[in-house]
């Protein structure tokens, strides 16, 4: 498989605090790559300097194999980036067909700016289209407001809309966080069709038997750098959490150390 | 999908609204039949734009999640500044009224940017601007209204002029009103920046991270807001032919109060064009009805409030049943 985003060295330092400390790390192409590590080892900062809200202090991001920068959220789309955030990637208010649209909206005259009229009815007709395909159209309209729907709804729907801009890598920052058990399976199996349908996936969360299920691949991070990257078909359920754990003694005592300060 | 739609129409907060505006209007006319007189309608109708198009701008802001007290000070110093450099500066009424637009400009702009990139909420900044743009007219004007300017000007009549239908009198004023209402409706429902001031009120983190550029969406929405209310003071002083360093006192509550009773939610990603233009009807008609039905003056603000609360209540009851948690 080719390889959709490649860092390399990357640092982010927050104050005297260095979040990130040299990560490496290659993305394939069509594959689940779950992101694990306890609070504070630099998933979330990672995350942001690829989606373009953190600037780097350093490395560099290489996406299909030409070398970038990603200044903001919008040029991260751009590169065919998209990324989900726990609960805050939709407007409630908004229409599902308005927010899957939203920032990238359909319009009939281009030349009047952000005052060009909304072709309204392409939004409705391609968003039910999507709807459709994905196959939560069941009894959804395109027309309802995202506050109407359950929080598994929610979570297709932003991820439909991730892979409706054919990003190449959609990033996942622990999608199943507020979901009772029947919308996360929903959301797993989605993330499964999403890698089928030709997309890679970073996976964010802190659910191994999560990680067991869906991904094909583990990165470990710890203390801002990346400690484990296994394929999941070679580990199991007991080693991986050992590792995040912080398998060796070293580091082990490090973290309850740290624990202790706080 | 009909009986759908029907009961999707009733949920709207305009058709709440509408409902109560056609009976407080039917109230109203039983109780006195003074009420829909020319006479009535004309003093109805002269008011109403002056505030109404303040709300108008409101109604935007408030749909982004901020809003802005200021609107009322801004409402006396546009035209106060316009009139004394025309009446001791010698200026043209045209030049004049540039420059003052130009400070309204800027207190808008200055609104748009401590709230947006220095991080103040819009509550405590727009809070000092009122204070700040009504001392600064006080002192331009020394605490007195300005002489009565009878000068005639084609903008005069443009902006405050009148004529006759049938024997009720129309204002200029509401000719414009009407024009910028369908201009924030189309904005607000149809235009892609109407999509991102709702996205923005609604969740504006998500609206970022879509690459919404939101301060900036903000700040536009502050100025508009600021010069609306400029061009409604300096309609109103056209209109009255002068000048005063309090005008507008208050108008910043009243005019919130017309949007929040219309269905916009104060709390941003909910706005309704359509409910503020009914919400400014139902003020004025109650404030006007109220005189004409005898409740004694001292009393009077007792109604207002109440049937404003009134309002609100079934707002939060729809909003209530329709929402997801």
């Amino acid at each position: 498989m080719p390889e959709v985003m490649k860092l390399e060295d990357i640092r982010k330092n927050f104050g005297s605090i260095q979040a990130l400390r040299g990560v490496d790390l290659t993305v394939n192409g069509g594959e689940v790559l779950a992101l694990l590590g306890d609070n504070g080892a630099g998933k979330s900062t990672l995350i942001k300097t690829i989606s373009g809200i953190y600037p780097i202090d350093g490395g560099q991001i290489t996406v299909a194999g030409k070398p970038v920068r990603i200044n903001s959220p919008r040029e991260a789309m751009d590169l065919g980036i998209e990324t989900i955030h726990q609960d805050t990637s939709l407007a409630p208010d908004l229409s599902i067909a308005r927010n899957l649209f939203l920032g990238r909206e359909p319009v009939t005259i281009p030349a009047l700016g952000v005052f060009a009229p909304l072709d309204l009815k392409r939004l409705k007709a391609e968003a039910s289209k999507l709807l459709r395909r994905v196959g939560i159209s069941k009894n959804l309209d395109a027309d309802a407001p995202v506050n109407s729907l359950s929080g598994g709804e929610r979570q297709s729907i932003a991820i439909s809309r991730a892979m409706q801009f054919s990003a190449s890598l959609i990033i996942l920052d622990e999608p199943t966080n507020n979901l009772g058990v029947e919308e996360t399976n929903g959301v797993l199996r989605f993330i499964r069709e999403v890698r089928d349908a030709g997309h890679s996936v970073i996976y964010i969360t802190h659910n191994i038997h999560h990680v067991m299920n869906v991904a094909d691949r583990a990165v470990v991070m710890r203390h801002g750098r990346i400690v484990a990257d296994l394929m999941i078909r070679d580990t199991d359920l007991l080693s991986l959490e050992a590792i995040i754990m912080g398998a060796d003694a070293a580091t082990l005592a490090a973290g309850l150390k740290h624990g202790k300060q706080h | 999908m009909g009986s759908g739609s029907f009961s999707s129409v009733l949920k709207k907060p305009e058709t709440t609204s509408f409902i109560i505006l056609v009976l407080v209007m039917v109230g109203f006319t039983l109780a006195n039949d003074r009420f829909l007189s020319p006479l009535n309608i004309s003093n109805l109708l002269a008011f109403m734009p002056e505030l109404g198009i303040i709300a108008l701008g409101m109604t935007l802001l408030l749909t982004a999640g901020e809003f802005d007290l200021s609107v009322g000070a801004v409402f006396a110093l546009t035209p106060v500044s316009t009139l004394l450099m025309v009446q001791n500066g010698g200026l043209s009424l045209e030049l004049a009224l540039v420059i003052a637009f130009a400070a309204t400009f800027l207190v808008g702009a200055l609104n748009g940017f401590l709230v947006t990139k220095v991080g103040i909420s819009s509550f405590l900044v727009t809070l000092s601007m009122l204070l700040i743009v009504r001392g600064t007219t006080l002192v331009l004007t020394q605490g007195f209204p300005l002489n009565s300017w009878d000068g005639d000007n084609w903008l005069r009549t443009a902006l405050a002029g009148s004529f006759y239908i049938g024997t009720v009198r129309i204002y200029a004023s509401l000719i414009w009103f009407a024009a910028l209402g369908l201009l924030a409706l189309y904005v607000l429902n149809v235009a892609k920046v109407g999509n991102w001031i709702t996205a923005i009120g609604s969740n504006r983190s998500a609206a970022v991270a879509r690459g919404v550029p939101a301060d900036k969406v903000k700040i536009w929405l502050f100025i508009a807001t600021s010069m609306l209310a400029g061009l409604a003071g300096v309609i109103s002083s056209l209109r009255i032919a002068s000048a005063s360093p309090v005008a507008g006192s208050q108008y910043e509550l009243e005019v919130i109060a017309m949007v929040v009773v219309g269905g916009t939610a104060l709390t941003g990603g909910r706005g309704t064009i359509i409910g503020t233009i009914i919400g400014v009807l139902m003020l004025r008609i109650i404030r006007n009805g109220i005189v004409l039905v005898g409740v004694p003056g001292l009393a009077f603000n007792i109604f207002v409030g109440v049937i404003i609360l009134a309002m609100l209540v079934l707002h939060a009851r729809f909003n209530k049943s329709s929402e997801r948690k």
